[in-house]
């Protein structure tokens, strides 16, 4: 009895342009990355080196907040900490390139490639040690003891100013010549979060990733279906740690410079934000929700000085009235349209229409 | 090591500090208990109360001159107008959240600290605030100890018996314990319990902004010690367990003291000490010192 | 047939004063189609919760094809052998059904670390068929979350078949079905209980269904085995008929 095949969709497939095949094949995720893609590749083409930065900037931090979705969307736990990743990656290659650059002057392609592969082992093992707490509780609990672990990591880099330079910061950080051109490193930023992302959706598509949210669905019954769920809880909050650490090597390069804030909840809340307002659900929502955040951010900043009112103002309706993101309300637009035009076009049945009978 | 005389100033502070975080964390306990919700936002409204209270004891200050009087009424007026917007918080916003997924239920009270915070800045400023009581500081074992210190005492120690007289002694202190047990029940017995809701989150932040008020005259007002104080009321509703009084009071002790001690030996790292006990908890006993175990 | 599946030998579990299961001890044999009876609250659900891994047992044993499984995590003793269909349905309620079944399918074949496969590749055969069996070859595509009752149980039933149970628990199966939803959902366990040796203990308020379905009845009163035996042996005992008359007059 094939189900999973049903005829009148394939036919209809057929007909629809490749963008609306890529929709009913991978979900809304697949047309958006899409888009998104191509605007990213054009941006370079606008004027000035505005754009170019904003840009760059959009992409790192969006890497961010698609490793914290890993945690949230797709395995229902809220981490308060996950900054604290993002950081480790941030200091560490920070600290490689100031080695670099005070031992030898400059920094060379190997040495610059280094310093950012140098961040995932770092953030690995931040995310390993912290993790092994954090996966015995969940809910509140987790949260909470999240944002305590980020808060002791942020305090640990703060405080020891003779390695970490504390609250000053790392500062004067230069990649070698040919990323110095921001539209070179931005495209650089590019491809790397394009792999990145590219790998996040092959784990996310994978069956680790569907068990990751029969955890967020229901944890008791994933474990009586024979799931370790600590265990699997453990690596995925590693894997989410390693990819916020990779976004955060490619940050000190960007900025010239790391500070302490960067492991704060501050930082770690950004990640929250940009994935309320992309949505959860969706696997490009939170670089969706980097867009919009970063965009805003800019835009905000310019005319007041009060960016927490405005930002928490905007949570604070998304989360009342749209908390399935600003993707969750296109799909919602596209499939209602679908299911009028199927249902127009669609000779109706000689039965009575039921629960069982919707397209 | 510090002589013994700042030894016993440390300890009135670390009395007092612990008192303010009973009061404080009894509030986001009591909240907890009857609605589930963990109120991030408290101990910012809790620090609009104190500017509330500042403002109002700086305006009432021209009109009266017996300090002590002002004070009372300004926190009395403080007091009622966070009550209601207490009432107003629950009824417009947390009330839609009750059937809503913990993340989101974070995330509401979260975005109200980025909201309040910044309401904060734009009325009062970046400049630090603090009202100047004049008390004769008294001498006590050859330190001089500020009295009010025993005034904070004695009114928090007023104010959690008052509190304990409400919830066993009235009616409706006892329908609001009956709703943390089972709000099904309450409801079945004609009690509207979207009142009690409503009551209960504005009698919490009622509380929170007469705690500030009692402790304005000890402390300077700046942005930003609501995060510190949520953090260390947290580490007080943890530590002690959700839902136990007797276990806030305790927890409350060992944070306030610790707290105060550990400005002595290494001022930036006394919160650092607070989240070290606190991911001990977390790790070791997640349901605190009195809590109800609970499996994870 | 097959030895003893499963050895329950002392087993008892307090909750705050409540003496919730008592002293329990009895033998399952391989093959067994066991029902489990008695008033609310008699501890059934309890000791499905003991056996399963979700509570603690103060004392006592438990011993599944030979091996101790007392205390043993829930993953563990699922990944033994043994699933657990429950009462109010336990499903994924945000994945389709086709999305429950097929990942639940996955965790049985080991696959629930693989984060490089292709989820929608593995187990497939194995997801249609179980649908299939259960019924729900309608509707793979809809959310859980949005089923009917009688959709959601069988869902229910598919993901703790998904498992490759040998020994099956099921929580009142059949509660708020109709006649005929009854009548096939029993069916399926019998069939599945004959074709592949599947060992059933279920808990049931329906008599009919007992003595149409069960070889062996157990009495549960109070945490206590009252009884033991044939439906038609527990039929006829006194202390039994006691506790339901009794049951009746309150």
């Amino acid at each position: 009895m094939p189900f999973i095949q049903d005829p009148g969709l394939v036919d209809e497939a057929k007909k629809a342009g490749w963008l609306t095949r890529l929709y009913r094949r991978r979900g809304l995720s697949g047309p958006v990355a899409a888009v998104l893609l191509l605007g990213f590749l054009l941006t370079p083409l606008l004027p000035g080196k505005f754009p170019t930065i904003v840009a760059t900037e959009i992409l790192i931090v969006g890497l961010f907040a698609l490793s914290f979705n890993l945690i949230y969307g797709y395995m229902g736990q809220i981490s308060f900490g996950h900054g604290a990743f993002f950081g480790l990656g941030a200091y560490a290659t920070a600290l490689l390139l100031r080695y670099f650059q005070m031992s030898a002057g400059e920094v060379s392609y190997f040495g610059f490639f280094l310093a950012i592969l140098a961040a995932l082992p770092v953030s690995a093992f931040g995310s390993l040690i912290v993790g092994f707490f954090c996966i015995r509780l969940t809910g509140i609990y987790f949260a909470m003891l999240s944002l305590a672990f980020g808060e002791l990591l942020f305090y640990i880099v703060f405080s020891w100013y003779s390695f970490t330079k504390g609250d000053d910061g790392i500062q004067g950080l230069m990649p070698p010549p040919f990323f110095q051109n921001s539209t070179h490193y931005y495209y650089f930023t590019l491809a790397i979060v394009v792999m990145a992302a590219l790998l996040l959706w092959r784990i996310t598509e994978s069956p680790f990733g569907y068990t990751l949210r029969m955890l967020r669905d229901n944890r008791n019954r994933a474990a009586f279906l024979g799931i370790n769920a600590r265990r699997v809880m453990l690596m995925n909050f590693v894997t989410a740690g390693i990819f916020a650490g990779l976004a955060g090597a490619l940050w000190g390069p960007f900025q010239r410079s790391v500070s302490p804030a960067l492991l704060g909840w501050a930082e770690s809340g950004k990640a929250v934000f940009m994935t309320l307002i992309g949505g959860a659900y969706f696997l490009v929502g939170p670089m969706a929700g980097s867009i919009i955040y970063t965009g805003l951010n800019a835009y905000v900043t310019r005319y007041t000085v009060f960016w927490p009112l405005t930002i928490g103002l905007i949570i604070l309706l998304i989360v009342l009235f749209v908390p399935g993101g600003l993707l969750s309300v296109i799909d919602q637009r596209i499939s209602r349209r679908g299911t009028e035009r199927e249902s127009r076009e669609r000779i109706p049945p000689e039965a009575a229409p039921g629960p069982e009978n919707e397209a | 090591m510090p002589d013994f005389g700042s030894l016993l100033i440390q300890l009135f502070s670390g009395l007092s500090r612990a008192m303010m975080l009973f009061l404080l964390s009894s509030g986001l306990s009591l909240i907890f208990g009857v609605m589930n919700i963990l109120n991030f936002a408290h101990a910012t409204l809790w620090l609009v109360a104190a500017y509330l209270t500042y403002t109002f004891f700086q305006i009432l200050s021209n009109f009266l001159a017996n300090e002590a009087l002002v004070l009372v009424a300004a926190i009395v007026l403080a007091t009622g107008i966070m009550f209601f917007l207490g009432l107003a918080i629950e009824r417009f916003l947390v009330r839609r959240m009750y059937p809503r997924e913990l993340p989101e239920q974070l995330l509401l009270t979260f975005a109200l600290i980025l909201i309040f915070s910044d309401l904060i800045k734009l009325f009062w400023g970046v400049e630090n605030r603090r009202i100047v009581l004049p008390i004769e500081p008294l001498e006590v074992l050859g330190s001089f100890v500020n009295p009010y210190f025993f005034v904070i005492i004695a009114a928090g120690c007023g104010i959690a018996l008052g509190l304990w007289w409400f919830l066993h002694r009235t009616r409706y202190g006892k329908i609001v314990r009956a709703a943390v047990f089972s709000r099904d029940m309450v409801s079945a017995l004609g009690i509207r319990i979207p009142v009690i809701y409503a009551g209960v989150f504005g009698l919490g932040v009622g509380l929170a902004a007469l705690t500030a008020g009692i402790f304005l005259p000890i402390m300077p007002l700046s942005l930003g010690i609501d995060m510190d104080l949520i953090v260390q009321c947290f580490s007080v509703v943890v530590i002690g367990g959700f839902g136990s009084i007797l276990g806030t009071f305790i927890a409350s002790l060992i944070v306030g003291i610790v707290y105060s001690f550990s400005i002595l030996f290494w001022p930036d790292g006394a919160l650092a000490i607070i989240f070290i006990i606190l991911v001990a908890v977390l790790i070791l006993r997640p349901w605190g010192l009195f809590g109800t175990e609970m499996r994870f | 047939m097959s030895g003893k599946i499963l050895e329950v030998a002392g087993l008892n579990k307090h909750f705050r004063g409540l003496h919730a299961v008592r002293d329990l001890n009895f033998v399952l044999q391989g093959g067994d189609k066991t029902a489990i009876i008695g008033p609310n609250g008699a501890g059934k659900t309890t000791f499905f919760n003991l056996v399963t891994g979700f509570h603690r047992a103060d004392s006592g044993r438990i011993i599944f094809n030979g091996t101790d499984i007392t205390n043993r995590p829930s993953h563990e003793i699922a990944r033994l052998g043994i699933s657990r269909a429950f009462q109010i349905s336990n499903i994924f309620p945000k994945l389709s059904v086709l999305e429950n079944v097929r990942s639940a399918v996955q965790a049985q074949m080991g696959k629930a670390f693989d984060a490089f496969g292709r989820a929608d590749r593995i187990g497939t055969g194995e997801t249609e068929r179980i649908i299939n069996l259960c019924g729900l070859h309608s509707k793979p595509r809809v959310a859980a979350g949005e089923l009917s009752q009688g959709d959601k149980k069988k869902l229910e039933l598919a993901l703790a078949l998904a498992g490759k149970p040998k020994l099956l628990l099921l929580d009142e199966p059949t509660a708020g079905m109709s006649l005929e939803e009854t009548r096939e959902t029993m069916a399926l366990v019998d069939r599945l209980n004959e074709e592949l040796n599947l060992t059933t203990l279920f808990t049931e308020h329906d008599m009919a269904v007992v003595f149409n379905h069960a070889r062996k009845v157990i009495l549960l009163h109070r945490g206590e085995i009252i009884v033991e035996g044939t439906p038609d042996q527990v039929r006829m005992d006194e202390t039994a008929q006691r506790i339901y008359l009794g049951m009746h007059h309150r």
